[in-house]
């Protein structure tokens, strides 16, 4: 709450001329990392009405394409941390488009991402000498809208759920030896399948042996927690083909002893009760006669009642 | 003009004619008829429905005003008093800490077993899937259930046989003021839990809901009276608590802690134990119950917690977590009340189908499978078929999902199915049942086809139906609950196909909850609590009105047919079991007709003699008699001055307060309220109480120890009348006087409860030994 009001207060004072000092403050108490999350979101929105009005006589003057005055300005060296963030985040965008299917985005577009978080990272951590607006609060809080923040979050957002990291060695700058390891037991089992491509009976028989080595490590994986969205698909895209496609399914041949333990079994009971109910004695109860009052005046009783 | 055709002969197995015989408007020759009964021996006929026992007795709800009493208040200060107000407290928040510890405990033991169970079961069938041969892993399946079961049927059958069933109709009775013999030891409990976690298990259709209200119950019932008597040990805490009076109260709050901590429903216990136990109630009670129900969820949760690795994050309050409905998917609209009503008749004629199936399936029981061995197999039976049942429907489903991101399958079966699918139908049947209810609810439409939906329901209501009333302890809401579930997602699914496009109102994992709530509703008729629980369990107060509503229709549609399941066992129990009212058209029976006469009365200063003599009689177990003034050696009945029941005379025989001894115990202590208190509840029979030839000449002053004030009504006092102030006073003996004073005869629990209204009206139950 004392943060709210605090930067309320100094971002008010944003157009005035005497405000520099209160700023290098700001500064300094609102670091980046408190201001994550929720509160980051928040923050500037409650700014807007303030500004407005404090302001409101300045802005009869100036139409929006002309320049606000200097001090006010993104610096260079901000556009220049603007442009490099527009480039890294089209191509990142761009591979995660391009290998959307079958999905390969992990595999292709790890250095995408790397590179487009690092430019993130550098803006919303710079802080340049006192005396000027850093560039994270000058690109990236100034607005309501808040785009790059925005824009990256959306994306970090779907890199996590693909869980690419679980694929990536622990630098993130390569994919892991599991992930290689997974790829290449594919590439067997593909090759087999599209040996055999023809005759599916043949297929289901000669490539189980390697099918199944895939299984086999992708279920270890599993369990390791080390897959990530392009080991899924592809290993569905398999499981598709083996069982869909050339139909290596499970015969169903056991129905007769099924069946037969099966009514065995529902024999049981009726067995049980039969010789239950014909051998069991039955059980009985003793009646048991109260002590009463003498009938005959009770009912002299009640025919007076109803006469 | 009417006569009162009591009894009709018995003339052995089979013939029921007299069951029906109308007390009203018989004729003459029935009236004769009856003459020649009262004479003949005793009869022997098959149990049936309509009998009381002679095993239950009352509970002495009614405090007895005596002297020694009036000598202790005024010996207590008023510190005193406080002191036993805040014990009252102490003793409900332990109540509820030990009812959440057990609720934890049965958790954490049946997720355990059933985990090893399932994993065993599913490693052998995917061997078996691929190698062929899967009628090993069936023969694995049903073994290793009727394994689980024979323990806890043993356990049960074996040791204590009180602890069969879920335990709701017994502390039903027990909140109504009898006391059945047993059913609040630590005894029972111990096999309660251990015969729970079996069963669970074990596979059966059950759930673990029920029992732990029994359990709760049991807790309570330990915790007031500082002492238990199955483990010989006294901690001489408490000791004010040990009379009928405030073991209720404290049971009732038992029962309330074990309601929520079964469904994390702290208001439906309250009002459970207010729905059941109605009858003697008192406003600060409530608060105490409440107390004890909150801390009881408290503690699962907080056990619960730990358990899974995250302290602290309360977020599993009951065993039964029906998991988050999310308002904004599930919102229901005016249009779909109809839907709703129609539900619950469904589920009220479900209800009742399962109540008549199962009340024929439980007097064949009584009758024919009482012998211990015979219960256990037959518990190992159905363990096995139920095994054997599901796995034929899995095996022969072609209903096969991929499987879910999440994977809210803990053991998927794949079997038959392709590979990265899982069977649907495994879901449903290869999980405990408290999951499948959770899937049933939550899963997204289209993960279960119709046509598994429909076998499924079919399946396990029959399953269901048979299951319960075995000799295990197990309850009857989780299968109630899934049958209603099952059947209320293909009422869903219906209509989506009946609205022929995806409409959201059609969300059928909203006419899953409707049809689980419509279907237990039918079957156990609870109301006002059932509403309660379940609307805390789904955790949306949105759902409240059309919950009750679909309660609403399914009692009064299944009341049409048969009673409720509770009701039904309590019947056939032969419990004299007082209902919230007296038969309807029953202001025409007097107290005169209802009363037991004559009556065996006591003087005030009686001889040892006659005491024993009338305590020994094994012919007639009589617990309360009337203390006159004097009786004269003829017939005539004495001026009543007093009631003395049989448990304070036995303390006095075993303490041998004599006349005689009276200069001899004046150096001795005298006789307290504390030593009654000690020999509850477990008075010693009088056979062990030894009194010698001399003393029986002795003679004994009961002015001291009698309530002076009993209650008594004239002899034409109508039933209801009668019946109104044993509900609401809790009483156990009510002595009909004549005009003078004088004492014409006894009314107890066991009078009142004989009359219920029949197919052709007012009929009466008949006294039997069981």
């Amino acid at each position: 709450m004392e943060l709210l009001t605090r930067f309320t207060f100094v971002s008010a004072c944003l157009f005035a001329e005497w405000a520099v000092t209160f700023i290098a403050v700001a500064n300094c108490s609102i670091s980046p990392s408190e201001m994550n999350g929720d509160s980051a979101l928040k923050l500037p929105s409650a700014v807007i009405p303030v500004s407005q009005k404090s302001t409101l006589g300045s802005f009869y003057s100036l139409s929006l394409s002309s320049k606000f005055p200097e001090d006010l300005e993104v610096n260079e060296y901000c556009t220049e941390l603007l442009r490099i963030y527009g480039q890294r985040y089209v191509t990142f965008a761009n591979c995660l488009v391009t290998y959307a299917r079958p999905v390969r985005v992990c595999q292709n577009c790890y250095t995408g991402f790397n590179s487009l978080e690092d430019i993130y990272k550098n803006i919303s951590f710079d802080k340049s000498a006192p005396g000027n607006v850093g560039c994270h609060d000058s690109l990236m809080r100034s607005d309501r809208l808040m785009l790059l923040y925005t824009l990256f979050i959306k994306l970090d957002e779907i890199w996590t759920s693909a869980e690419c990291k679980q694929c990536l060695n622990e630098d993130q700058d390569a994919l892991s030896n599991d992930t290689l390891y997974f790829m290449a037991t594919l590439n067997q089992s593909l090759s087999c399948f599209e040996q055999y491509q023809r005759n599916h009976t043949e297929l289901c028989k000669d490539c189980k042996t390697s099918y199944k080595r895939l299984n086999e490590v992708y279920g270890r994986m599993e369990k390791n927690l080390m897959l990530c969205i392009d080991l899924e698909d592809a290993m569905n895209m398999t499981q598709h083909l083996w069982s869909k496609n050339f139909r290596c399914l499970l015969p169903r041949e056991e129905t007769v002893p099924v069946i037969a333990v099966s009514s065995f079994m529902l024999f049981l009971p009726i067995i049980f009760y039969l010789s239950s109910f014909l051998h069991s004695e039955q059980k009985k109860r003793k009646l048991i006669h109260p002590k009463r009052v003498k009938s005959s005046s009770s009912l002299m009783n009640i025919q007076d009642k109803f006469s | 003009m009417a006569n009162i055709a009591k009894k009709v002969s018995w003339s052995g197995r089979g013939d029921d004619r007299g069951e029906r015989t109308p007390l009203l408007n018989g004729d003459e020759e029935v009236k004769y008829n009856r003459q020649d009964i009262v004479r003949s021996r005793p009869k022997e006929i098959p149990h049936n429905e309509k009998l009381l026992s002679l095993k239950f007795e009352s509970l002495d709800y009614d405090n007895s005003e005596n002297q020694l009493f009036l000598e202790e208040e005024r010996r207590m200060s008023h510190m005193g008093f406080r002191c036993l107000e805040i014990r009252r407290w102490v003793i409900c928040g332990l109540i509820g800490f030990l009812t959440g510890l057990i609720a934890c405990m049965i958790d954490i033991a049946v997720e355990k077993l059933a985990g090893y169970k399932y994993f065993a079961v599913k490693l052998n069938i995917e061997k078996y899937t691929e190698l062929g041969g899967l009628s090993i892993s069936l023969i694995l399946w049903a073994v290793l259930n009727s394994a689980f079961v024979m323990f806890g049927a043993i356990a049960v059958a074996f040791v204590e046989p009180i602890a069969a069933g879920s335990g709701i109709p017994q502390i039903k009775c027990f909140l109504n003021g009898v006391k059945i013999p047993r059913v609040v030891r630590l005894k029972t409990l111990v096999i309660k839990v251990f015969g729970v976690i079996c069963s669970v298990a074990g596979g059966l259709a059950v759930g673990k809901e029920g029992p732990m209200i029994h359990s709760g119950a049991v807790v309570a019932a330990g915790v007031s009276q500082g002492r238990s008597t199955s483990l010989k040990k006294d901690f001489k805490i408490f000791e004010y608590f040990r009379r009928d009076t405030e073991k209720r109260d404290f049971v009732s709050a038992g029962a309330a802690a074990g309601v929520s901590a079964a469904f994390g429903a702290p208001v439906g216990g309250v009002l459970f134990s207010l729905e059941e136990g109605a009858s003697f109630w008192n406003q600060m009670l409530t608060w105490r119950i409440f107390f004890a129900s909150m801390v009881s969820t408290f503690t699962l949760n907080f056990f619960l917690s730990i358990y899974h690795g995250k302290p602290g994050e309360l977020s599993s309050p009951g065993l039964i977590n029906f998991g988050r409905f999310d308002s904004d998917i599930v919102q229901y609209n005016l249009y779909e009340i109809p839907l709703f009503i129609i539900m619950g008749a469904l589920g009220g004629v479900l209800g009742a189908l399962f109540n008549i199936i199962n009340y024929w399936l439980t007097i064949f029981r009584i009758r024919y499978i009482h012998r211990p061995c015979l219960q256990v197999m037959e518990a190992m039976l159905v363990a096995a078929v139920t095994a054997t049942v599901s796995f034929a429907m899995i095996y022969f489903s072609n209903d096969c999902q991929p499987l879910g991101q999440d994977n809210t399958e803990e053991y998927p079966l794949q079997l038959f199915c392709a590979d990265g699918e899982y069977n649907s139908m495994a879901t449903a049947f290869f999980n405990t049942p408290e999951r499948s209810v959770r899937s049933l609810f939550h899963n997204p439409p289209g993960t279960y086809n119709p046509v598994t939906l429909g076998v499924f329901t079919l399946a396990y209501f029959f399953l269901a139906v048979w299951t319960y009333g075995l000799t295990v302890s197990a309850g009857v809401f989780i299968p109630s609950l899934l049958i209603g579930a099952a059947w209320g997602r293909l009422f869903g699914i219906l209509l989506s196909f009946i609205a022929s496009s995806q409409s959201i109102w059609a969300d059928p994992g909203k006419y899953a909850l409707i049809g689980a709530a419509a279907q237990l509703g039918g079957i156990v008729r609870m109301t006002l609590s059932l509403t309660v629980i379940l609307v805390e369990a789904t955790g949306n107060v949105t759902y409240g009105f059309p919950i009750m509503l679909v309660l609403m229709t399914a009692k009064i549609v299944g009341d049409y047919f048969i009673e409720g399941l509770y009701d039904i066992h309590i019947k056939l129990q032969s419990v004299p079991f007082l209902h919230w009212d007296a038969p309807p058209t029953s202001h025409w029976l007097t107290a005169r007709e209802v009363m037991s006469s004559p009556v065996t009365c006591l003087n005030r200063v009686e001889k040892v003699g006659r005491i024993v003599d009338v305590l020994s009689n094994t012919s007639t177990i009589h617990n309360g008699f009337p203390v006159v003034a004097h009786t004269s050696e003829n017939d005539e009945p004495g001026i009543i001055c007093g009631l003395i029941l049989r448990s304070q005379l036995i303390v006095l025989l075993k303490h041998k307060v004599f006349v005689e001894r009276a200069s001899s115990r004046l150096s001795q202590r005298k006789l307290q309220l504390k030593d009654f208190r000690d020999a509850y509840p477990r008075f010693p029979p009088i056979q062990s109480i030894h009194v010698s030839q001399d003393e029986r000449e002795c003679m004994m002053d009961l002015t001291e120890f009698m309530n002076p004030t009993p209650y008594t009504v004239p002899q034409e006092t109508s039933l209801p009348r009668v019946f109104k102030l044993f509900r609401a006073l809790g009483l156990r003996h009510l002595v009909v006087v004549d005009n003078e004073n004088r004492v014409v005869g006894l009314v107890t629990r066991k009078d009142l409860a004989r009359y219920h209204v029949g197919k052709d009206g007012l009929e009466e139950l008949h006294l039997a030994q069981t």
